[in-house]
């Protein structure tokens, strides 16, 4: 019967009965292989490492008894999100493991925010959904946005966020660069609400540019703006010297004189230039110009241009107009108009001429323009979109110059191109944009700034929070940021606040600046007795600031005016001023609210009273607030600080009416009776001072 | 004595129950094996017998049974995946994205229709070209080649029909571009166009619209017509063998019947 | 008897050439048939296990293939971004490639329904069922016919610059010159097999020629903005 040994092949396949049984087999093995690699996927893997990572903890019966096996997820229908990143991260809301060197068993860090209602991936992208490390944290086919590297993440909370927020510096810093450093000119800001991102810095008009500075100075700015002024926002544009010759050549030749920005400067203008810097020590120009010191530090305040070399830039019969009224060259100016006197002026000006380099201009020699030169001037004008940031006569501020930037966060890398050796994501694109944007194509126009690397990352984070998924969150998340109103103060008053550019420093009704008190409500506040005395020496509140209200010489007439307008007008609907009297308690009130101030409140441990003996330096001193504030203002404040003032660091303590009246009687009468030295000894730290800038 | 296996399964199919079922008793006689086919509903579209020199490989390339094959498992791994998918928008994307992630075997069910009906797209085409290179139209057959036609329009509907329903960038600009032919016919192609999608672009209305096509019109329509194609075979003289065609075998046998007159 | 031998069982479709002659009985006997007997398998179990076998091989490749390869899938369907290039599945981008060349009416609706049809009337065209080699009867006629329609078709492509179309109907025409010059006597079974293809052998060829080359540029060959690009260069 078996005459010659079957082959292995005739023994499986030699009729088809054998073939289908063989086959078969074959068949059947090949379809188990799946739910085999189903068993051995990554997270069951993790899970595994999980109960082994906890098994030997002293709080393993713990942990145990919270995990959970199998597909994790947080399913948040209206953010969008189905994270299931939990099922392997699985020991991230255990307190406990906060000990783990790294993730994925590691607890999550302390946010504001609790995981089951944000979800992981609203913050840190990547795809939620996935259930493989590289689909979950990498950028694929079906899923663009990868793992948020986490320098950048607080760009997340931006997306909610529109406004400062205490726990991101990083973002503060993107966003205030973004509105200071001139990027909103050029390229639009939609926030989901509608509004638009505004600029804050405010480039000056070159309508009249020429009655200003020279043509060389024009032309060695635009060579290179930070060897003039380091902290200059103006960025480089890179011109070839043609390019600026020609450009310089134009904006003098557009340039239209304006009466009154110039003066007939006395041949004998440069004063004592100690006593020119002393003025301008008094008139507190630092609060807002810096200045280059010897030792190469910027010192001074960033609201108005540096200084360092500005006898280099300014002509001296324009300088001294302008420090006369700065109003008469630029109406819509920041600065202040000081009623400087002629000595003043002359005193200052041959102050600031002095700060001088002349190196700057040394190598710069023009030819007289020609016509051509002009014209291709122009020309270039047009095309690198001066006029978005400067006015200039007779070039139209052109629209949408660059793109758009509302969405710019959550841009298809597939859309970018990327320079060689970049990675190909989203943020260092944006990085890479931000620190070079001519290595993207030498035709490009952005400019280059001077960004340090820290600031870099702080305008990426910022720009990355400007993203899709900021339109699709339910409007009841976003926290919108402060809105700038266009308040501007009505009558005569008004035009003198103006004039004297109160909002520069000051904010009321939601108009103005952050760097002196809000004075919203100043009116229910201050007595105004004080305040007209303050108008005429404000040296007295807070002497030891270097950041203070400086003296406008004003006269009796517009002191009266101002602050009559001001008892009037801002006033907090919260305080009745004349409910309480600024005088007449009773002793014994007065003692039992000095028993509560040193007893039961302990406000020594942050305020001063009585300077030999009180070391709280963190609030204000309270020497003299008898005679500052008035009664109701200090009784509300007890009972509630936080309504007059939303964010203040005064505790609420929930004090009944008896202790905030006696406490009240107490202050009130802190008239600052005795003169002493105590001023001095005040306020310690500058950082302090600002941060006590409350009454 | 014990039993071989075969003796249990010839006590099987002596039951009442076997045979309430199938009819046929137990034996493996000729007639038996006929019955078989016979008596089956759906065998029964098959002939009894086979020609064996038309079952060998190179006749055929087995290329028509293949692509019965990647139906069945078409079939077979379609109807799961409709147990986890819903034809709306963009839900069509995440249960496409479940399946991928947490459906246990998901990934490999749709894996393995995606390349199955790539398969079957490609076997119905290589089994036309076969056909047609063998003269296998040639009548009787001719209109099971119109059949077979038929056929190759509805596979290519299918899997076009099925491309969109993961709703996913290559699905829908796919679609888009392929329904745009459609525009193209003259003065009537906006309506097919818009008949298509129902609408003016690949939407929601489409994805359903493609949806109730693919499970459901264009599979019971093409099991209708298999149906007939394979009765057809049987009806039209079984498995085309170009030798043994009467018209072959007559010229042969009166070349022959020539030489004998000489 | 009768000689069985002149008594085949049969059906022509041509009836005026052979009336439909079944049996001719010459004595009173029963109707006899001659049939060529051939070698019969039984369908159960012989052939279904046969299909069984191949069905379930081919199952055992597309299992491992779907076990080893993940079937694509990319981002959420997006209106307002269009991937460049949008490419249709793969057995239409033959038909896509043509819409590169020719007015949608003439690539998207002209020529498939066309080849549809074509497909659809093969077998009730005697030419294709006697299917004799096509320059074997009427050779200068159809020779002429022959230039006639590859030239114009070739002034066509060349018109419409479809290089991609044009090469593989010079490659065909140049194979049916080869034809029209051979016989079925010719010393080359090459040229014997030539010369014995029929019409629809020739035009279904260059169809299937055409498909593959079309498919295959429209799949390989062609990115952003539907430009020829190389596969090797990745986008």
């Amino acid at each position: 019967m078996n005459e010659k040994p079957a082959s292995l092949w005739q023994r499986l396949f030699g009729d088809s009965v054998r073939a289908f049984g063989v086959i078969s087999v074959v068949f059947l093995l090949s379809i188990a292989i799946a739910p085999a690699k189903n068993f051995f996927s990554e997270w069951r893997h993790y899970q595994r490492g999980y109960l082994k990572t906890i098994r030997n903890r002293s709080d393993a019966n713990t942990l145990q008894r919270h995990f959970a096996g199998g597909i994790q997820q947080v399913w948040l229908p209206e953010l969008g999100v189905v994270d299931r990143c939990t099922s392997c991260h699985v020991g991230l809301k255990e307190a406990g493991l906060s000990d783990v060197p790294t993730q994925p068993y590691r607890t999550h860090p302390p946010i504001p925010h609790k995981l089951d209602q944000f979800g992981c991936t609203t913050c840190h992208r990547g795809q939620g959904a996935a259930t493989t490390v590289a689909e979950s944290h990498r950028s694929t086919l079906a899923w663009e946005q990868p793992i948020l590297p986490a320098k950048y993440i607080e760009s997340s909370c931006g997306q909610c966020h529109r406004g400062q927020l205490a726990g991101t510096p990083q973002l503060n810093q993107g966003r205030a660069l973004l509105a200071r450093q001139g990027c909103l000119h050029c390229h639009t800001v939609k926030l989901p609400d509608g509004s638009t991102l505004k600029a804050t810095d405010d480039p000056p008009s070159l309508s009249h540019i020429a009655d200003k500075t020279s043509r060389e100075w024009i032309f060695a700015w635009l060579k290179d703006p930070q060897a003039y002024a380091s902290t200059s926002t103006m960025p480089n544009f890179k011109l070839s010297d043609d390019d600026a010759r020609d450009i310089s050549a134009f904006l003098i030749a557009n340039s239209s004189p304006l009466p009154g920005d110039t003066v007939n400067v006395p041949a004998k203008a440069s004063a004592d230039p100690a006593a020119g810097a002393s003025l301008y020590g008094e008139s507190f120009c630092a609060s807002c110009h810096a200045v280059q010191n010897a030792a190469g530090n910027i010192v001074g305040g960033d609201v108005g241009p540096e200084l360092t070399r500005v006898g280099t830039k300014v002509k001296p019969e324009w300088l001294q107009a302008w420090l006369r009224n700065p109003r008469a060259y630029n109406p819509a100016t920041g600065m202040p108009h000081y009623r400087f006197n002629d000595g003043q002026v002359a005193m200052l000006a041959g102050f600031l001429q002095g700060k001088a380099d002349s190196d700057f201009l040394s190598n710069v020699h023009l030819d007289t323009a020609t016509p051509e030169q002009v014209a291709h001037g122009k020309r270039l004008v047009s095309d690198y979109g001066c006029a978005s940031c400067h006015e200039i006569a007779g070039i139209r501020k052109p629209e949408n110059f660059a793109p758009e930037l509302s969405r710019i966060g959550s841009k298809p890398v597939t859309q970018l191109i990327f320079l060689s050796g970049m990675q190909h994501t989203l943020p260092d694109y944006i990085a890479g944009k931000i620190k070079n944007p001519r290595a993207f194509s030498p035709g490009l126009k952005m400019p280059q700034y001077t960004f340090t690397p820290q600031q870099i990352d702080a305008l990426t984070t910022a720009l990355l929070s400007l993203n899709e998924r900021s339109y699709t969150l339910p409007s009841s998340l976003a926290v919108p940021g402060r809105v700038e109103t266009d308040y501007q103060p009505a009558g005569k008053a008004g035009k003198l606040m103006t004039d004297l550019a109160c909002f520069s420093c000051h904010r009321i009704n939601g108009h103005g600046s952050d760097m002196a008190p809000d004075l919203t409500w100043e009116g229910s506040s201050v007595q105004r007795d004080w305040l007209v005395q303050f108008f005429k020496n404000p040296g007295t509140l807070r002497p030891a600031l270097i950041r203070r209200m400086p003296r406008f010489n004003l006269t009796d007439g517009e002191v009266n005016e101002l602050a009559d307008y001001i008892m009037t007008v801002y006033q907090s609907p919260k305080v009745d001023r004349d409910s309480m009297p600024l005088g007449g308690y009773s002793q014994g009130q007065i003692e039992l609210g000095r028993q509560l101030f040193y007893g039961k409140y302990s406000c020594q441990g942050c305020h001063i009273v009585d300077t030999k003996t009180d070391k709280g330096y963190i609030g204000p001193t309270l020497t003299h607030v008898g005679s500052r504030l008035t009664a109701a203002w200090i009784y509300e404040w007890m009972r509630n600080p936080q309504s007059l003032r939303p964010g203040t660091v005064e505790p609420n303590r929930a004090m009944n009416d008896e202790d905030a009246r006696a406490l009240t009687a107490f202050l009130i009468s802190q008239k600052g009776g005795e003169k002493s030295s105590r001023s001095s000894k005040a306020a310690n730290s500058n950082s302090h001072a600002r941060e006590v800038a409350k009454r | 004595m014990a039993k071989t296996v075969d003796q249990y399964f010839d006590d099987l199919q002596q039951t009442r129950l076997w045979r309430s079922i199938f009819r046929s008793g137990p034996g493996s006689s000729t007639l038996k094996r006929a019955l078989v086919i016979q008596q089956n509903v759906f065998l029964h579209l098959f002939s009894t017998k086979v020609r064996t020199r038309v079952l060998s490989f190179s006749a055929t390339w087995y290329l028509g049974t293949l692509t019965l094959g990647t139906f069945l498992i078409l079939v077979a791994t379609g109807i799961p995946l409709m147990l986890y998918y819903h034809p709306s928008a963009p839900q069509a994307y995440a249960d496409t994205k479940d399946l991928q992630f947490v459906v246990s075997s998901g990934m490999f069910l749709r894996n393995l229709h995606r390349w199955s009906a790539h398969a079957m797209v490609f076997l119905v085409f290589a089994h036309m070209f076969k056909v047609f290179y063998r003269g296998a139209y040639r009548p009787p057959r001719e209109f099971n080649w119109v059949i077979g036609v038929i056929l190759l329009l509805i596979t290519l509907l299918l899997s076009y029909t099925g491309y969109l329903l993961p709703w996913d960038q290559l699905a829908y600009w796919a679609i888009t571009v392929g329904s745009n032919i459609a525009s193209a016919v003259p003065v009537i192609g906006d309506k097919i166009h818009f008949l298509l999608l129902g609408g003016h672009t690949v939407n929601a209305n489409a994805l359903l619209r493609f949806y109730v096509l693919h499970c459901m019109i264009l599979p019971l329509t093409a099991m209708f017509f298999v149906a007939i194609h394979f009765w057809r075979i049987r009806k039209d003289g079984g498995l085309y063998n170009h030798d043994s065609e009467p018209a072959t075998v007559r010229a042969r046998n009166a070349g022959s019947a020539v030489k004998e007159t000489n | 008897m009768a000689d069985l031998k002149d008594f085949v069982a049969g059906v022509d479709s041509n009836a005026k050439k052979s009336p439909r002659r079944i049996v001719f009985i010459t004595r009173r006997t029963s109707a006899q048939v001659k049939a060529e007997t051939e070698e019969q398998l039984q369908t159960f179990p012989e052939v279904l296990f046969r299909a069984a076998v191949a069905v379930m091989t081919l199952g055992v490749v597309l299992v491992w293939t779907a076990l080893l390869f993940n079937a694509p899938l990319e981002g959420l369907a997006d209106p307002s971004h269009t991937p460049n290039p949008a490419k249709a599945p793969w057995y239409f981008l033959g038909l896509q490639e043509m819409l590169h060349y020719f007015p949608p009416v003439v690539a998207g609706v002209l020529a498939p329904g066309l080849v549809v049809m074509a497909l659809i009337v093969i077998p009730y065209f005697r030419v294709n069922i006697e299917a004799d080699g096509l320059f074997l009867k009427d050779r200068q006629k159809r020779l002429r016919i022959f230039y006639l329609v590859a030239g114009a078709l070739s002034l066509f492509l060349l018109f419409f610059k479809v290089y991609a179309a044009l090469v593989p109907t010079l490659i065909m025409a140049m194979l049916m010159l080869i034809a029209a010059q051979s016989t079925p006597h010719s010393a080359s079974p090459f040229r014997r097999y030539l010369a014995a293809r029929p019409l629809s052998y020739w035009v279904m060829t260059w169809f299937l020629f055409e498909l593959v080359v079309l498919t295959a540029i429209g799949t390989f060959f062609r990115g952003p903005g539907w430009a020829w690009v190389w596969p090797w260069q990745g986008s």
